[in-house]
């Protein structure tokens, strides 16, 4: 027999407080008596103690008996009606099973479990074994037999990924609907709500804070400047005010640290000036916690030093006031000779009263693109049009002044898919972002160009604040765990060095990489040159220890029950509590049970 | 104004009533008890030899006739009669309340009290307490006085320990008439101690009465089984004890063998001794009962 909600159970504890009422009744009660002349030397033996001498009458069995069963009932007993021949064991494996609960994390402590599970179930079974990250998915050969499933789980380790479903409720259900196991084991740190059916939830570890680097950029102070700017946001995930010491790392040197204190459930961002160059990063926060994995992050440094501009424009000589910006460099070509030009070495490319067939793969800019562009459908055009509101925090708009931002000419905009509308008119959307695949996409309504400086400062500031935030898409180039790394089209075959040095070959063409399982600095080595990507572990659900989501079973209970090898006991445990209380009802009836009220009258109780 | 149970009606029953003595007494005012003086009532008592001076009316000529010598007829003495009413206001006199107990008890002494105003004869309260000075009111006399006697008692609040024979002979100081005392008391108190305040109204030379006065729940206690600390009014001792039925039973035997050792030595001595239930009715008990044990004449 098993109980499918052993937390139930506890009330057990509760269990003496049934005493109280006895040991109340049975307290001596301090009356006053005319005299004691009579009952001086009435026997008074039991009294000494402090209690007395608890006689408990015949009917407190019998409602102690009623409890028993309410709390078994409660903890919801099973009983298994014929032995499990199939079994699937799910090991979470996600980063969040990395905490370390004492001197072993909670990964090792699934493990365990699965070992314990394992190690007891007789010849003939089989086993499934499953991992829920990158997704949930089976490892090793169907239907393994205890001992090989022994072997495999000895050789598992824990990915540096986020929980790849919000609801393992509904993974659980789907996998035991379809499935023909006959019992299916989950090993995690989720709590879980509602254990029933033919899933077990094995639930390791418990709530704890934790410090997490919740972001880590470098940005160029300037397009010109040769130094950086850090920012590193710490959050904490705990319920108490923790100081952290914050430590900035370049090429393996430290340089530099502060120390900062964060608020529970509060993030800071702190900064670090004037960052030399060097070719990778690392930021690390210190008193360390459980979750060693989220107290480091990698970044890698922008990887040209100013901005490199392709326009592509019909009109090259507005865009040509765009080289008296510092830092900038560009390049004009006309709309025809766009698809004969190699793409992937400008970090920005504007399409000036023109647009590709398909994007581009990199940031982007249109201007006042053309109907068949892929983004957007353009209105009808507009003169001195009015903006009438315009999204505000923004890095687009911040500084601009739009009571004097007066276009001469303009045509709103109609996102074909989805977008952010930053800057509106009254008769539509005049600047729509967009970001996708890592790239980011702006496209006006409007012509910002020429670039006049001084001149028309509203439309100049705005000029500079989109090639800012497109700069900003470049920096501190890092992506997080699981998301491929993208290698674009090279003629020789490179090597990609993974954090744990695992060294992969690189074919010629383009390649993408996805097994981007854990955080480090990833090194794709080639034609006499390093290239260096930092992946980094970003998810706060998993970083927050302290809070986790629980895993409902109470769908797989409903979908699983028909099949279910087991017998539920509770419905007839309250069934039999309840005829208990019946019978206490019927045997004891109030008045009888609370004999001194009826006595009282007449005693002075001495106060 | 006078407690309830006190209507005209019973007031004017209790005007037919007069109380006995077992003695004769000594008055101060003509009366209608019997006096161990010869007086000049209609009552024949004696013969006496003439001696000069002797008023002749009271000579009896017939013994003269045969025996040639002069003997005067002597009567009896009537005079008015003394009443003391003793009544207990120690502590226990208020369980398990003093409307339940204490009221009761003066209660029935307002009663006799009417009985002996009525009847043009002397009442005096003396509320037993273990007090230096004690709480004595004056003699009372001629039924309006009813009204005072009520209120010396409703003002009264009884407290505090008492050692019967003690607060007797404290207030046996202030008696100086012989007459009728009535003691109303639970008589809670060991025996040997009810018996020494007995005899000591009886060494005053009067005639005694003893009602005992007694709560329901002193007859019956209705304690809750179980382990009690209990505590009494008139002293800060507690024992503690484990009530059940079966004590319960054995406090009842206990009580009525305290009460028989009581009524036998009232019985021995010459008192009058009834006990008073305070759940009983005042009237049935005033009018019934105390004529029924020679009270009341």
């Amino acid at each position: 027999m098993e109980f499918l909600n052993p937390v139930g159970l506890y009330a057990f504890s509760l269990l003496p407080v049934l005493l109280i009422p006895y040991l109340i009744w049975r307290r001596s009660r301090r009356i006053v008596f005319s005299s004691l002349l009579l009952i001086r030397d009435f026997p008074s033996d039991s009294v000494s103690r402090i209690w007395g001498r608890l006689r408990l009458p015949l009917i407190f069995f019998l409602q102690l008996l009623f409890l028993l069963l309410l709390v078994l009932a409660l903890g919801e007993p099973v009983l298994t009606a014929r032995r499990p021949e199939n079994l699937a064991i799910i090991l979470d494996n996600s980063a969040s099973m990395q905490a370390l609960e004492g001197p072993t994390s909670r990964f090792e402590i699934a493990k365990e479990e699965a070992r314990g599970l394992l190690q007891h179930l007789p010849n003939g079974v089989r086993v499934d074994l499953f991992l829920v990250v990158p997704k949930l998915g089976r490892i090793g050969e169907p239907a393994l037999t205890p001992g090989e499933a022994l072997a495999i789980i000895g050789t598992l380790n824990p990915y540096d990924l986020g929980d790849s479903s919000n609801d393992y409720g509904e993974v659980l259900s789907r996998l035991a609907k379809d499935s023909s196991y006959d019992r299916i084991f989950f090993l995690t740190d989720h709590p879980v709500v509602e254990q029933g059916g033919r899933v077990r939830v094995i639930s390791v570890g418990q709530p704890q804070g934790n410090l997490a680097i919740t972001s880590f950029h470098l940005t160029r102070v300037s397009f010109a400047s040769s130094r950086l700017r850090a920012r590193i946001e710490v959050t904490n995930f705990s319920s108490k005010r923790q100081k952290v010491k914050l430590s900035l790392k370049g090429g393996g040197r430290l340089l530099s640290t502060q120390t900062q204190a964060v608020s529970p459930g509060k993030s800071v961002s702190v900064f670090f000036e004037g960052v030399s160059i060097h070719p990778y990063y690392e930021a690390e926060i210190k008193p360390p916690d459980a979750l060693a994995l989220d107290n480091r992050r990698f970044a890698v440094p922008p990887s040209s030093k100013g901005l490199s501009v392709l326009g592509i424009s019909p009109r090259p000589r507005a865009l040509d006031s765009l080289r008296s910006i510092p830092g900038l460099t560009l390049k004009v070509i006309p709309p025809d000779a766009y698809e004969k030009t190699t793409s992937g070495r400008e970090t920005l490319e504007i399409f000036h009263f023109s647009a590709p067939a398909v994007l581009p793969q990199s940031h982007a800019l249109f201007v006042l693109p053309p109907e068949d562009n892929p983004l957007v459908f353009l209105d009808r055009p507009l003169t001195s049009p009015e903006i009438s509101s315009w999204r505000d925090p923004h890095p687009l708009t911040r500084y601009v002044n739009f009571a004097l931002f007066r276009p001469v000419y303009a045509r709103p905009l109609r996102s074909r898919s989805f977008g952010d509308d930053i800057i509106q008119s009254p008769e539509g959307p005049l600047a729509i972002v967009l970001e996708r695949e890592g790239f980011r996409y702006l496209v006006l309504g409007f012509d910002p160009f020429p670039y006049l400086g001084r001149d028309n400062l509203p439309v100049s500031i705005f000029t500079l604040n989109l090639l800012g935030w497109f700069r900003e898409g470049l920096m501190g180039s890092s992506t997080t765990t699981g998301k491929p790394l993208q290698f674009p089209d090279r003629r020789s075959t490179r090597m990609l060095v993974t954090p744990l040095g695992e060294r992969i070959p690189i074919k010629k063409g383009p390649y993408f990489f996805y097994r981007t399982f854990f955080q480090g600095i990833y090194q794709v080595v080639g034609d006499n040159k390093k290239e260096l990507k930092a992946v980094n572990f970003l998810d706060e659900k998993e970083s927050d220890l302290a809070n986790p989501s629980p895993v409902n079973l109470k769908r797989v209970t409903k979908a699983t029950d028909r099949r279910s090898i087991d017998l539920s006991l509770w419905t007839y445990l309250l069934l039999l509590s309840l005829l208990l209380l019946f019978l206490e009802w019927l045997f004891n009836p109030p008045v009888a049970r609370f004999p001194y009220l009826t006595e009282r009258r007449g005693l002075q109780i001495k106060p | 104004m006078l407690p309830a149970p006190f209507t005209s009606e019973f007031l004017s029953r209790l005007e037919c009533l007069r109380l006995r003595t077992r003695r004769e007494v000594l008055g101060g005012r003509p009366g209608s008890y019997s006096s161990p003086r010869r007086g000049t009532s209609l009552e024949f008592a004696d013969y006496r030899a003439y001696t000069p001076g002797d008023d002749i009316r009271y000579i009896d000529w017939g013994i003269f006739a045969r025996t040639d010598r002069l003997y005067v007829k002597l009567f009896r003495e009537e005079v008015d009669l003394f009443v003391y009413l003793f009544i207990d206001a120690s502590g226990s006199m208020v369980f398990p309340s003093i409307r339940e107990k204490f009221s009761p008890a003066c209660h029935v002494a307002l009663a006799l009290a009417y009985v002996v105003l009525a009847n043009h004869d002397h009442v005096k309260l003396h509320l037993l307490q273990e007090n230096p000075t004690p709480v004595v009111s004056p003699f009372f006399r001629g039924r309006h006085r009813i009204m005072d006697c009520a209120d010396i008692l409703s003002s009264f609040t009884p407290r505090g320990p008492i050692d019967l024979a003690p607060a007797l002979g404290e207030h046996l100081k202030r008696v100086r008439r012989p007459g009728k005392a009535i003691v109303l008391s639970d008589f809670l108190m060991p025996t040997s101690s009810c018996q020494q305040g007995l005899n000591l109204l009886r060494a005053f030379n009067l005639d005694i009465s003893v009602i005992q006065v007694l709560s329901r729940q002193e007859l019956d206690p209705s304690f809750p089984d179980g382990n009690l600390v209990v505590g009494e009014p008139e002293s800060d001792e507690e024992i503690r004890l484990q009530w059940s039925a079966d004590i319960r039973r054995k406090y009842q035997e206990r009580l009525e063998h305290h009460n028989r050792q009581l009524r036998s030595f009232c019985h021995q001595e010459g008192i009058h001794s009834s006990l008073y239930v305070t759940d009983q009715e005042l009237s049935e008990f005033v009018l019934q009962t105390l004529p029924s044990i020679g009270l009341f004449r």
